[in-house]
């Protein structure tokens, strides 16, 4: 009797009096948000971990629920354990899993310290030039990021084709020597254990990602008060000195958000790799996304493609929490 | 404002809830097993779906104008798709039950659909009837545990003729006639290679790409005498000595050299565009990159023709892909209509001849390969008399379980490893045999 009251009397509070009206307008404004939200994020993500438990091919037509089950059947974390397997025996699907993970691994660790270096010294260069002058080189290290990414594999493919491109051509020239090295299909062009296929994706992405951060940058170096560096440069500090100390103590709450998405969107690549190598040569570009993308959709594999992206979200997640927790600050400017 | 325990949070729970509950049961939905109105002469509508290509398109839509003439309450519409679209578009629309009457598909994707394709009516022909009337090569897609669920329109073939760029061979003084054997293939391809400062700038024979390493492999085990499955299907038996010998002529190729495989592959270079940009002398690819290219590259195209490739052990088989052909979906209100047309279309011989007019393919009946349509067909495209030779030989590759990792993961990968000479001939041949047959699950 008393929590049916309780109920009602909920109820009241929800539909009745100026709270309702307030809790109905709040409702009414974010439906449209949140059914987005449900219908395009969440049911995507909750779909892909129910998969991830079965052994789901959309080429079967399995039980009248969801097609899953009968001939998509149930086979729990067998995936999960498959992925665990690093023994000599292990199938192609399990071996190309652990290169992915190891590209994608590479490729967002060399990524994100390399994009930060290049993006803050820049922003601070920037910055630092004539006001008439600044508009200028924003605009010229951000038009990149307008680019499409495909057009952007594209015209790199172009840069590092063997015969035709631009970069053998330059070599050419300049040795006098017939140059012909194949960038992105050469398995032997190893340094220092990093594939040079894998180093050209990089270059590519960063060329076309620098100016992202770069505008991050800046706008939080306009928001560092003019006031404590003047101070400093008073204390005869030297523009090195109030980089080291003053303007990038200030800038760690900055350089953890572009951090942050910088390695959310590392992880994420897709188009370049897809367009640049197609994973090749020898797997050694096989990022996670395209991995999934070609056991989903090519050969698929529904269910053993739903459990990697299930590991690639832990991946991001576990890294995202462990990056916001060594950056983070306890203090605001 | 505060909320409630549950509170807002309740209202897109039970919104999520009810999209969940939505989903399910439309999941499936729309496998109608009915005659449909079909029958009843009423005004029929009937949709195809087709990947996008201007010329397979046109044919397709001119096979349904003409259809619509002769049954004027019909009325055919095609809806089309980017290739890796329609391969995607399939995958949800089929399960969902979202799939149009007719399904224009390539032959090795249909064994792998049959939960969702009608198998074609004993009166619109019969298993033994079609094997009479088509080839096998481009049939033996369509046919799944001796049922058959779709009927082809042309003969996709990927081996046994080459292009060859004739005026790079009269300056070279090599063959455009053809070879008694792959010593002489090879003797010729050499003096076609030109290599500069130690690298190769042209290739003399290129064979490494995904199709042509896959369909030169398995071909050229299919010549040795061997087979590459065993006797029910159920495994692949590539480690063999007739697995070997097919390698081992390749990696011979890569070794004298005639190609260079690190810069002649599917991703650099890629057999059609390497062969019309003249970077390569020799190619390996089917007669439709004539018909893609020959409208950028007229002067190449002017100097091509295709030359048969030599046989093996006196064995001039080779192994074929299926091709493009109708399919029924299970979805379709009017099968009885959609089949009609899908006869239409495939098996009067003039329809089908104009079919193949349209989209420069190879016809899959065995009729259109001879007389009046075959003359009129060569025609319109030369270089098909070198393939129309060579059709006989044609074999369906057989039921595959993945078809696509095998060639482009499996054997590309691992034989171009050979190729390199990354590992050796026995390594990867055990590497192929293994990973193969994996796939069968």
């Amino acid at each position: 009797m008393a929590s049916e009251t309780i109920r009602l009397e909920r109820r009241r509070r929800l539909f009745d009096g100026r709270e309702g009206a307030q809790k109905r307008f709040v409702f009414a404004v974010m439906s449209p948000a949140l059914i987005f939200m449900a219908v395009f994020m969440v049911l995507p993500i909750v779909w892909a971990f129910a998969l991830s438990f079965f052994d789901f091919s959309p080429r079967r037509t399995g039980s009248p629920i969801l097609g899953l089950g009968a001939d998509n059947p149930f086979v729990g974390l067998e995936h999960y354990r498959q992925m665990t397997d690093f023994s000599s025996d292990a199938t192609l699907n399990v071996r190309q899993f652990h290169t992915a993970v190891k590209v994608t691994l590479l490729f967002a660790f060399l990524v994100v310290p390399l994009n930060l270096l290049i993006t803050l010294p820049l922003a601070a260069m920037i910055e630092s030039v004539r006001d008439r002058v600044r508009p200028l080189f924003r605009t010229i290290f951000f038009l990149p990021v307008l680019a499409s990414s495909v057009g952007v594999a594209i015209i790199w493919s172009f840069i590092l084709h063997p015969q035709n491109g631009l970069l053998n051509g330059l070599i050419t020239k300049i040795t006098g020597r017939t140059t012909i090295v194949a960038w992105l299909d050469n398995p032997d062009l190893v340094y220092f254990g990093i594939p040079v296929a894998l180093l050209m994706v990089i270059a590519a992405y960063l060329w076309q990602d620098i100016g992202y951060n770069m505008v991050i940058f800046i706008a939080a170096l306009q928001a560092i008060p003019r006031s404590v560096t003047d101070a400093a440069r008073v204390d005869g500090a030297s523009a090195w000195q109030i980089f080291r100390h003053i303007t990038l103590p200030l800038l760690r709450p900055t350089i953890l958000l572009a951090s942050i998405l910088t390695m959310i969107s590392a992880f994420q690549v897709f188009d370049l790799f897809q367009v640049m190598t197609e994973g090749r040569p020898d797997d050694q570009t096989l990022a996670m996304s395209l991995n999934i993308y070609r056991n989903a959709f090519r050969y698929q594999q529904m269910g053993w493609a739903a459990a990697m992206s299930v590991v690639l979200f832990l991946i991001v997640f576990v890294i995202s929490i462990a990056q916001a927790r060594l950056l983070r600050t306890r203090w605001e400017y | 404002m505060r909320f409630g325990r549950f509170g807002l949070a309740r209202w897109p729970i039970a919104i999520f809830a009810l999209m969940m509950l939505a989903a399910a049961c439309t999941f499936g939905e729309g496998a109608s097993d009915d005659g449909g109105d079909g029958g009843t002469g009423g005004p029929v509508e009937l949709t195809i779906w087709a990947h996008r290509s201007p010329s397979f398109n046109a044919a397709i839509r001119d096979s349904a104008r003409a259809y619509e003439a002769e049954h004027p309450g019909v009325t055919i519409t095609l809806e089309t798709f980017g290739y890796d679209e329609y391969i995607q578009t399939l995958q949800t629309a089929l399960p969902a039950g979202n799939a149009p009457d007719l399904i224009h598909m390539f032959g090795t994707w249909a064994c792998t659909y049959t939960d969702f394709l009608r198998p074609v009516p004993e009166d619109v022909i019969s298993l033994a009837d079609a094997q009479e009337r088509f080839y096998p090569g481009p049939l033996g897609g369509y046919t799944c545990d001796d049922t058959l669920y779709g009927l082809p329109q042309e003969s996709n073939v990927e081996y046994g003729a080459t292009l060859v760029n004739t005026q790079m061979a009269d300056a070279a003084g090599t063959s455009t006639e053809g070879w008694a054997s792959w010593d002489d293939l090879i003797a010729d391809a050499q003096k076609l290679t030109v290599i500069q400062d130690g690298a190769m700038v042209r290739a003399g024979y290129h064979f490494t790409a995904g199709d042509g390493l896959a369909h030169s492999f398995l071909s050229l085990i299919l010549q040795a005498g061997g087979s590459y499955l065993n006797e029910d299907g159920t495994a692949f038996t590539f480690n063999t000595p007739e697995g070997q010998e097919a390698l081992g002529l390749l990696k011979r190729m890569a070794d004298v050299p005639v190609i260079d495989p690190v810069l002649f592959n599917d991703d650099e270079n890629w057999v059609g565009e390497c062969y019309f940009t003249e970077l390569c002398a020799m190619g390996l690819v089917g007669p439709w990159a004539v018909a893609d290219y020959a409208p950028d590259y007229a002067q190449v195209a002017q100097n091509t023709v295709y030359v048969k490739l030599p046989p093996l052990e006196d064995s001039e088989a080779f192994v074929a892909d299926s091709g493009w052909g109708m399919t029924v979906s299970t979805d379709s209100a009017n099968p009885d209509v959609a089949w009609d047309f899908a006869a239409y279309a495939t098996l009067d011989a003039d329809a089908a001849s104009q079919w193949n007019l349209t989209s420069a393919t190879l016809p899959a009946l065995v009729e259109n390969a001879a007389g009046a349509t075959r003359d009129e067909l060569i025609a319109s495209f030369p270089h098909f008399q070198t393939w129309f030779d060579v059709l006989p030989n044609a074999q369906f590759v057989g039921q595959l379980p993945d078809r696509d990792k095998l060639y482009y993961e499996i054997i590309y990968n691992n034989g171009l490893e050979a190729l390199r000479g990354d590992v050796t001939i026995e390594q990867a041949l055990q590497a192929i045999e293994t990973e193969a047959n994996e796939t069968f699950g």
